[in-house]
């Protein structure tokens, strides 16, 4: 277990001039910890300095209209507890209830799990049906960008030396689903999961899948072969049948190829009923 | 490395150490520089729950938080709950429910179920509490004592 | 009996003042650390250790110190603490070191250098036996142990019969996982080795550390603590040794808590196995079987096998088998070695048993329950191994258990299903115990030498017998603990022995005591006692004292009439004439358990979900109603995780792949059906006022139960465990 110094900075820039000094690996960012404190021998030999976040002002959550802009450092528990985000994106809900435990979950944020990029992430896949955006702070200012392009694989992303994740724009309710595969109900890692959302606004289905190595992605032939928010079985066979047949999936000790394939096959059916019914139950959404 | 001061009020009362390791982790902290065993070290990795304490009433891992973390905060162990009203009620439904047999397990829950009961209030139904206590492991009981204990505990609350 | 009011131990445990062997602590002690060896098989090249005391405080010992701080003995020539040569699994310590702190501690043993020449690793069964064993394979360097046994003319019986079935099934390994992990503190006093930890055995693990350091047993003394769970991992002196090594070099008190993770690679447990089954059937009835086991043991020393010859009576029994043939081999493989997990190896016999004959009478054409229930052992009968059957209730158990299961399937919804499997255990395995009881003016207590591991075998068990064998309310008698060199010998809190064995011995401790009374009474009448107004009293006849009044001098000042009792239980004896090759063993009773499993299988992805159960109990006598049913939900739920989540994976090159709780599932909170308890008293055993034991049968029949429901819901037939939902999956064709 390595030892280190813990900086707290209490300004945006202090925090991002921190991040700039020193050399590559010394300064792992701490933002829960439930993730880097629990794995931190995989922080590398060189880690010097952890940098807290607990003091910058990113415990938030703001509805902004249909605009939902979450703090990276806001608990998840906090996310959770918000009977809007329940109500207005219930895929989000299901995928955080599935996130360790309660108190775990008192700790464990939203930033730090995108930060993380872990492959079997329950949080990712549902932020790309969601077209969550990501904000992103450091030396050149801000800047904002798909959930999509800011993974680049497991437990990479774009962001770049000094750069801090601010924040996460959801930019409409959608009717949303996320169902896993996992061995036991609680406190566990899925296999195999599988987000579906459907956008009242351009009225069109996001579909993704989670839990495979080396990251969450979308599925968009898939996504191609549903119709209308209500789609037949005929077309989530085919929208099966595509998601099945285009992934690139690997084995692992979770379990072999073929049952992940054909779990996919299975949960995309299932997430979209549910979130079709989602939909219908919904009528019109709140503005 | 830097040895800190660190300033916590733990079951009512003003701690503040000298020197703690700025890498320490709260679990060890409690354990060994406070002495208080009562808190239990288990996986150390967050997932058997046998380290829940309450900082600022809130559920914790405290094998997963850094003690600098919570430096000025309230800390509650298994130890506090006798003299708290809400810990209390739980302890007696845990002993007359039987809800524990080697009892490593047991301040973790005692503590989670408190943390539960603040956060969703003292009349919070039986399954809401029993659906939130899943990142508590026990391997002696089979659970089905503990949740005897909850609906003991919120039948008498009434 | 007895037992509404809560556990004497639950004020300690709830509050947080117990002390269980990771809380341990004494002035000026250091942290030590196991230096793990880096490859599964090799010969050790060197050890160095300088660089680890080059760390400011660091003390290391090695196999080079061993010998000099043993002052010349050399240990078990048969395992030597630190090997000297080869090192046969990975993590296997090759040096130990210890820190002012845990962390130092930790860093030093990563600063050990350690070369290994790597040697071919036999990380599996596979790669010992491709195919199954060809004869004389018992003369394999890998088979640790081989045992057959054989009664009647099989072949004849397998080519006359009307129905053959051969199936071939594989169990996984499963590990305790005891929340709390292993841990102890040792220090060395002149010549005595003391050890305080969390162990269930404190005399066998004396007997164990003697062993192991060559010193003599009265110069180790083990004082347990409280145990954060047990479960068959804290019966040996998996650390102890080493603690107390650097207890010797470093002249200070060492502390040594295993990791969690080094509990799951370290941890001696129930490994995998595969078993070959093939029964033979003319007319409803089994003509014959024969019975084929390979059992993977790690690093078991030849000889020291017990797994074997013991396990395969599970796949025999219970049910009557006059002709049968069993072979059975230990397999040596490069992890750690077998050891006991709660009634070692019977869960995955009852699977792989039950399974079987479910299948064997469906070829048949047969009802599988009347099938099953017709062959069953009942009192009197012979087992396979030529043992007479003593009381045993597993009929009428299974009987309950059958009409539960038919009125569940009538009610339950159409994809539902049913499943009812038996199993059973042999409690109060023959190893004993004594106790000693001490008679107060106010209160009895019980002295003994184990610790309360949870079960309430000792707290409330132990206390309830104590209570009637005197006559006395459960609230004048309290349990003490005292160590090994203190306390009247005991073989340990395991076997689900402990509430037969030492109740046993306190029944024969009253005994004595009642007989002191009455000479101190000097009355010929049975002695009973009373208390009146705070005081024991003494009647015999017309004659009555206080105890106050019969003690003496002295007794009165060292705490009260002091009365011994020793139990050491018979075990039967088997027909050895059936023998043809090593040794099997004998039951000292007969405990059945018949269960039923309902469960809803998930029939796209093959998840399995239990929904309700009900568990049957052949419990001779209850002795404590309130931690009796708690044992069996207890391990009904631990059968759960062997039945469904739990498996140890193993790599090719011996690695174990899910060392921790991410990967190793254990049953949560929300995985937990309802269970109902019943318990079938009146078929009496070797315990007092005839209990029979409880710690193990729960955890038997739950995988054969859950299996066969899922075979009556979907037709499945799933020969591996766990039941994981890709096997089940796989099972349904859905792959």
């Amino acid at each position: 277990m390595p030892s280190f110094s813990l900086v707290t900075p209490t300004t945006v820039e202090a925090a991002i001039a921190e991040l700039r000094t020193g050399a590559p690996g010394e300064v792992a960012v701490l933002a829960g910890g439930t993730d880097l404190v629990f794995d931190l021998d995989r922080a590398g030999p060189n880690l010097r300095r952890v940098l807290s976040l607990r003091c910058l002002p990113w415990r938030t959550l703001d509805w902004n209209g249909p605009v939902l802009t979450v703090g990276s450092t806001l608990p998840l528990r906090s996310l959770e507890e918000d009977p809007d985000v329940a109500r207005r994106h219930p895929g989000l809900f299901q995928a955080i209830r599935a996130v360790g435990g309660v108190p775990l979950r008192h700790r464990a944020t939203l930033g730090g799990n995108l930060g993380r990029a872990a492959p079997a992430s329950d949080l990712l896949p549902v932020l790309l049906v969601l077209d969550a955006e990501v904000d992103v702070v450091g030396p050149s200012g801000s800047r904002s960008v798909s959930v999509d392009q800011f993974l680049l694989g497991s437990r990479r992303t774009t962001l770049a030396r000094g750069e801090l994740i601010r924040s996460v724009r959801f930019p409409e309710p959608r009717p949303s689903a996320y169902l896993w595969q996992r061995v036991r109900p609680a406190n566990d890692i899925s296999q195999v999961a599988v987000a579906a959302a459907f956008s009242p606004s351009d009225r069109h289905w996001r579909l993704a899948v989670g839990g495979i190595p080396p990251r969450a992605v979308r599925l968009p032939e898939a996504e191609r072969a549903l119709s209308s928010p209500d789609p037949t079985r005929e077309e989530l066979g085919s929208a099966a049948e595509h998601a099945t047949h285009h992934l690139s999936i690997a084995a692992d000790r979770r379990a072999s190829e073929e049952y992940r394939r054909h779990l996919v096959g299975v949960l995309l059916e299932r997430a979209v009923r549910s979130a079709s019914a989602r939909s219908l139950e919904a009528g019109r959404l709140d503005p | 490395m830097t040895n800190r001061p660190l300033s916590l009020t733990v079951n009512g009362k003003v701690r503040p150490l000298d020197g703690v390791p700025e890498s320490e982790r709260l679990l060890d902290t409690i354990r060994w520089r406070l002495g208080l065993r009562g808190t239990k070290e288990g996986c150390r990795s967050g997932e058997c729950g046998a380290c829940t304490v309450l900082v600022d009433g809130v559920s914790t891992l405290s094998c997963l938080t850094l003690s600098h973390e919570v430096d000025g905060s309230s800390l509650t162990t298994i130890e506090g709950m006798a003299d708290d009203p809400v810990g209390h009620e739980v302890e007696e439904a845990f002993a007359r429910a039987g809800a524990l047999q080697c009892g490593y397990c047991t301040p973790g829950f005692v503590i989670a179920l408190v943390g539960l009961l603040n956060e969703r209030g003292r009349s919070a139904s039986v399954d809401e509490l029993l659906a939130d206590l899943g990142g508590n492991l026990c391997r002696c009981t089979g659970y089905l004592s503990i949740a005897r204990a909850v609906a003991l505990l919120q039948k008498e609350g009434r | 009996m007895s037992g509404s009011r809560p556990r004497p131990d639950a004020a300690a445990k709830l509050t947080g003042s117990a002390v269980y062997g990771m809380d341990l602590e004494a002035p000026g002690m250091l942290w030590a650390a196991l230096v793990p060896s880096p490859i599964a098989h090799g010969r050790l090249r060197s050890v160095d250790l300088a660089p680890a005391r080059a760390l400011a405080g660091v003390v290391a010992v090695g196999a080079a110190e061993v010998a000099s701080l043993l002052s010349g003995s050399k240990g078990d020539p048969e395992r030597p603490i630190f090997p000297l040569e080869t090192v046969v699994f990975r993590n296997q310590p090759v040096a130990a070191v210890a820190a002012p702190t845990l962390e130092l501690a930790r860093q030093a043993a990563r600063a050990v250098r350690v070369e290994v020449d790597p040697l071919p690793i036999v990380a599996d069964l596979e790669d010992v036996f491709p195919v199954w064993p060809a004869a004389n394979a018992e003369g394999s360097p890998f088979v640790a142990a081989h045992v057959r046994a054989r009664s009647g003319d099989v072949e004849e019986a397998f080519r006359t019969a009307e129905t053959v079935v051969r199936e071939t099934y594989r169990t996984s390994s499963v590990h305790q996982v005891a929340i709390e992990p292993h841990a102890c503190l040792a220090e060395v006093d002149g010549d005595v080795w003391r050890v305080r930890s969390s162990t269930q055995t404190p005399f066998g693990l004396r007997e164990d550390i003697a062993s192991l350091l060559g010193v003599p047993e009265e110069k180790v003394v083990v004082e347990g603590t409280w145990v954060g769970g047990g479960f068959g991992g804290k019966n040996s002196a998996l650390l102890e040794p080493y603690a107390l090594l650097l207890a010797k070099a470093s002249g200070r008190p060492v502390k040594l808590a295993l990791g969690y993770r080094e509990e799951f690679l370290l941890g001696r447990t129930t490994l995998p196995s595969v078993i070959r089954m093939e029964s033979a059937v003319t007319k409803g009835a089994i003509v014959a079987r024969r019975v084929r086991l390979l059992l993977d043991v790690g690093t078991s020393l030849p000889g020291r096998d017990f797994a074997t010859g013991y396990s395969i009576g599970f796949l025999l029994g219970p049910y009557r088998t006059p002709t049968f043939e069993v072979e059975g081999y230990a397999v040596m493989t490069n992890k750690p070695a077998f050891g006991a997990h709660r009634a070692p190896f019977a869960p995955q016999c009852a699977f792989v048993l039950e399974s079987h004959l479910d299948h064997v009478a469906r070829e048949a054409g047969l009802d599988p329950i009347a099938f099953r229930a017709a062959h069953l052992w009942k009192e009197g009968d012979t087992t396979p191994m030529g043992q007479k059957v003593g009381p045993f209730g597993l009929a009428t158990a299974f009987e309950k258990a059958r009409s539960t299961a038919a009125r569940w399937r009538a009610e339950a919804r159409p994809d539902a299903g049913v499943g009812v499997a038996a199993g059973f255990w042999s409690t109060g395995t023959g190893a004993g115990g004594e106790a000693r009881l001490r008679l107060s003016p106010s209160e009895l207590t019980v002295v003994q030498g184990e610790r309360e591991i949870g079960s309430g075998s000792v707290l409330a068990g132990v206390a309830a017998v104590a209570a009637r064998a005197t006559g006395l309310p459960r609230d004048r008698v309290t349990v003490a603990y005292e160590d090994t060199a203190h306390a009247p010998f005991d073989s340990g809190v395991f076997g689900s022995r402990t509430t037969a064995a030492l109740g046993r011995a306190t029944e024969e401790a009253a005994r004595a005591l009642f007989e002191d009374l009455g000479k101190r009474l000097e009355s010929p009448s049975p002695v009973r006692l009373e208390v009146r107004h705070g005081e024991i009293v003494a009647v015999a006849g017309a004659k009555e004292s206080t105890i106050r009044e019969l003690s003496t001098e002295e007794e009165r000042r060292t705490g009260g009439i002091v009365a011994v009792g020793k139990h050491y239980g018979k075990s039967g004896t088997i027909d050895e004439s059936k023998v043809e090759a090593g040794t099997f063993y004998p039951y000292t009773d007969f405990t059945g358990a018949a269960h039923v499993a309902e469960v809803w299988v998930d029939r796209e992805t093959g998840t399995v979900r239990v929904t309700r159960y009900a568990a049957f109990h052949d419990i001779g006598t209850v002795v404590d109603s309130a931690t009796a049913p708690a044992q069996v939900e207890g391990g009904v739920v631990m059968g759960l995780g062997t039945a469904l989540t739990e498996e140890a994976i193993w790599s090719d090159e011996g690695r174990l792949l899910n060392a921790g709780l991410l990967d190793y599932r254990l049953p949560t909170l929300g995985s937990v059906p309802p269970i109902e308890v019943t318990f079938v008293e009146g078929f009496l055993g070797a315990g007092p006022f005839g209990a029979k034991g409880l710690g193990e049968p729960p955890i038997i029949p739950v995988a054969a139960a859950v299996a066969l429901a899922v075979r009556d819901a979907t037709g499945a037939h799933v020969t591996e465990l766990p039941l994981s939902s890709e096997r089940v999956a796989r099972a349904l064709k859905l792959l």
